[in-house]
């Protein structure tokens, strides 16, 4: 029983830690682009 | 719940703007990001008389509402959009005593925009000293507004602040001037074709583009069409302006205020002289960034010993106190250590913090970007790439951002571009721990060999960077013009309150941001250490017991074979000995390569890693050191760590990009993935050759 | 001839008579380089570049180029 629960909180910290890495760096880029990709003014030269 | 009072804080740098958001919310504030761009933003909250609270937004240092960078885009944008929710109730424009004159420029556009408008004067205490005396009444007439006289630096005036922030609703909203007569026709019909809209917001509109909110953008684009002026017709116009608005503050100030020259001390021309001397001025730079180091590495490793140690206890006793089973083992191998490895940053960024946040407060930092900027220039540089370059130091991040304030396009691309191979706080761990384990003791001169290998890797790193802007500079065609204006601010003493908030908040974030991608990190790679495909791994103690059974070996060895055994058929050894091939010629082993492909995500995390891979199959409070001093080079004998090993390790660490974060802000803010691409494979192959030489030549 | 900002020497004095626009972004004027004020120089960065000025109270720090853009009438006391 406690061997079941532990491997339940390893995975769960396990998806946890790649769900917070996938939408930290690959998520992220979507949204920046339809706040700044769709006018031009996003450069600042 | 009572509605809260929007206020924008608005002003030139150095008015002391940030010591007014200091002294109005203290703690109560938060520090982020605008959606989409990389500017910060800074807001808190303000208790004001009777139960009423004000939202405080900090706007970004700008002279005039007429934008030339992102940062100061965000003013105008706040300013411009009546539907944004941070709208400001009442705009404060924070102005600094000596230099009331430039200060009111922005302070008389913002009157035009027709937003209840409040004026701070702050640094009173420096009145006296600089001889000057104000007609607050018949500045409030003419201005058109209420004034708060305060000196955060003394703490008074803020209670009137507060009051007259309360009742904004009583400030007048009338324009103090009337700019339009510079061309009277061509704003009349401007008035006449879009009745509804305020002049001086049209205006705004038609002399630069601005990303405005998506509600009214449409009738923006139709304004943005009736450029019935050509470019230099316009610019004239806006010259026009600009000595319109001088005029009329140059008269309000002839009877508002008075100065009495022979009653100023002159504190600036004394310093100065000192400190932009052709000889003094550089040694003393020179003097400021020893310090630096001896603090970065000297005393600050006091702390972090302390903190390895209370990491390493913690492993033991989680060990020791939970019920066995996997999760215990995630806490004591991964999250644990993986924790540790962020907290024992504190020291030294708090340090890196504190240095920074003195010079620019102090006004020092001008002078270095004056005193630079000759010599800077020869590379391709300006001497603004200074603040970047020492910047550089803490982080890439802040960095790359702090090029924004440098006019020349090229000069500011040339200093992204070499930006990272400044030696950032995230290369230290990695460094020190390596130095500590290869760089023998002993002292040269009073300094001892650590720090001087730490101190030359620092310049290393300075000079890889300047050399390469001078190539990059010989490369680049590209055309723009060299201009280069910097603002020589007084001189200050800083305010404890604003250095400290400084350090915290910087340290914060820090710990923050890069701390959970470590901490995620940490815990993927303790899974894949830990569990494996196959025979190999599943079978791994009977396995190795068949191999050991002639052998009569201890309980303790036989578990630590084991425990090596499951390692190397992981997922994760697995992957690393695939890599091997490619490093081995650098002296490294796949626990290495590991390591340096986990620090692709940030580089801090090759402690953390190594720290994980090694305490998987460890079962002593051994520290992460002396773990890695006892690791054996399976091919060439002897241990792993040598002087040849080392130096390559810390040469690829010097040099290869290692940063997903620090690309993704190169992206951003030069608007295209040529250049951060080009950063990273030229900079991993250099790093990978120098590494390769290294090893080969020292071996 | 006529005087411009790159001529001033360690400690004169001049006030600004035009400047050619085209060098010069909006955003020095905005900080007071206008024709008409007043203007000091404070400083000669070591290789004599840039300028350390006093313009109108306001002290700035411009490169030689820039300043050879700005036309000044020298003061000279005494």
């Amino acid at each position: 029983m406690n061997a079941i629960i532990q491997n339940i909180l390893v995975f769960s910290a396990l998806s946890l830690a790649i769900v917070f890495l996938v939408k930290k760096f690959f998520w992220k880029k979507k949204s920046s682009k339809k706040v700044c990709g769709s006018d031009d003014n996003c450069a600042c030269h | 719940m009572s509605k809260q009072i929007n206020v924008a804080l608005i002003g030139n740098p150095n008015t002391g703007k940030t010591s007014v958001f200091n002294a109005l919310t203290g703690l109560n504030q938060k520090v982020g990001n605008y959606p989409g761009i990389t500017v910060e933003k800074k807001e808190g909250i303000c208790k004001l008389p009777r139960g009423v609270k004000a939202h405080i937004i900090d706007l970004p240092g700008t002279y005039s509402l007429n934008a030339s960078s992102l940062d100061e885009n965000v003013v105008i944008e706040l300013l411009l959009n009546k539907n944004d929710k941070d709208f400001p109730d009442i705009a404060v424009v924070v102005s600094d005593v000596e230099n009331l004159k430039r200060n009111l420029l922005l302070f008389t556009q913002i009157k035009d925009l027709e937003i209840p408008t409040l004026l701070v004067i702050n640094m009173s205490d420096r009145m006296n000293y600089k001889g000057i005396s104000l007609n607050i009444d018949y500045l409030e007439e003419h201005l058109q507004t209420k004034i708060a006289l305060i000196s955060t630096r003394k703490n008074e005036g803020i209670g009137r602040l507060k009051d007259l922030i309360a009742n904004f609703k009583d400030l007048p909203i009338t324009p103090c001037l009337n700019a339009s007569e510079i061309d009277q026709d061509y704003f009349d019909n401007l008035r006449k074709a879009f009745p509804n809209q305020l002049l001086y917001k049209l205006w705004l509109v038609i002399t630069q583009d601005v990303n405005f909110g998506k509600t009214d953008r449409k009738e923006i684009d139709a304004v943005a069409n009736f450029k019935t002026k050509s470019k230099g017709d316009l610019k004239r116009l806006q010259q026009k302006e600009t000595i319109k608005r001088y005029q009329f503050i140059n008269n309000v100030l002839k009877k508002g205020q008075t100065i009495d020259v022979s009653q100023a001390k002159d504190l600036r021309t004394k310093l100065d002289r000192i400190l932009t001397h052709k000889v003094w001025g550089y040694a003393i730079f020179f003097v400021i960034l020893l310090t630096l180091f001896q603090a970065i590495y000297d005393w600050s490793s006091v702390p972090m010993d302390f903190i390895d140690n209370v990491f390493a206890s913690l492993s033991e006793w989680a060990k020791d106190m939970l019920p066995n089973g996997a999760f215990t083992n995630l806490l004591a191998e991964g999250i644990i250590p993986g924790l540790g490895g962020i907290v024992i940053f504190i020291p030294q960024i708090a340090f890196l913090f504190l240095f920074i946040a003195i010079l620019e407060e102090s006004g020092y930092m001008s002078r270095v970007v004056f005193l630079m900027d000759r010599v800077m220039r020869r590379f391709g540089l300006s001497g603004k790439s200074v603040v970047p370059l020492i910047s550089g130091t803490a982080c890439a991040i802040p960095a790359v951002m702090a090029t924004r304030n440098i006019e020349s396009w090229k000069e500011r691309l040339i200093t992204i571009l070499v930006t990272p191979f400044t030696t950032c706080s995230a290369r230290l761990p990695v460094y020190l721990i390596i130095i500590s384990l290869v760089i023998p003791e002993g002292r040269f001169l009073g300094l001892g060999y650590q720090a001087l290998t730490l101190m030359l890797l620092y310049l290393i790193g300075f000079g890889v960077a300047v050399i390469s802007a001078y190539i990059l500079n010989k490369i680049l065609k590209i055309k723009s013009k060299t201009f280069f204006v910097v603002e020589m601010p007084n001189y200050k003493l800083p305010l404890f309150k604003n250095v400290a908030l400084t350090v915290i908040e910087k340290t914060k974030s820090f710990i923050f941001g890069a701390g959970k991608i470590i901490l995620a990190i940490s815990i993927i790679l303790w899974f894949l250490a830990s569990y494996g495909p196959g025979e190999q791994f599943h079978n791994a103690e009977n396995i190795v017991k068949a191999e050991y059974i002639t052998q009569n070996l201890t309980e303790e060895d036989l578990q630590q074979k084991i425990a090596s055994h499951k390692l190397e058929y992981s997922f994760i050894g697995i992957t690393g000995r695939a890599i091997e091939p490619v490093i081995r010629p650098l002296g490294y082993d796949w626990k290495i390569g590991i390591a340096i492909i986990s620090s692709f995500a940030a580089r801090e995390v090759f402690v953390g890693t190594l720290a994980t891979i090694y305490s998987v199959g460890s079962d002593d409070e051994e520290t992460i050191k002396n773990r890695m001093a006892g690791e054996v080079n399976l091919v060439l004998g002897g241990p792993l760590f040598t002087f040849a090993s080392g130096i390559s390790l810390l040469l690829f660490y010097a040099f290869a990009m290692q940063c997903m974060s620090t690309l993704a802000i190169v992206k951003r803010e030069t608007n295209s993935w040529k250049w951060p691409l080009l950063q990273l494979v030229i900079m991993t192959v250099f790093a990978y050759i120098v590494a390769l030489l290294a090893f080969q030549f020292l071996k | 001839m006529q005087d411009t900002l790159a001529h001033l020497k360690h400690g004169e004095k001049g006030i600004i008579t035009d400047i050619s626009s085209i060098h010069i972004p909006l955003k020095l004027l905005e900080m007071g380089c206008l024709p008409g004020n007043f203007v000091q120089l404070v400083q000669l960065a070591p290789f004599q570049d840039p300028m350390y000025l006093n313009i109108n109270g306001t002290h700035l720090a411009i490169r030689k180029e820039t300043a050879s853009h700005i036309l000044i009438d020298k003061i000279t006391d005494e």
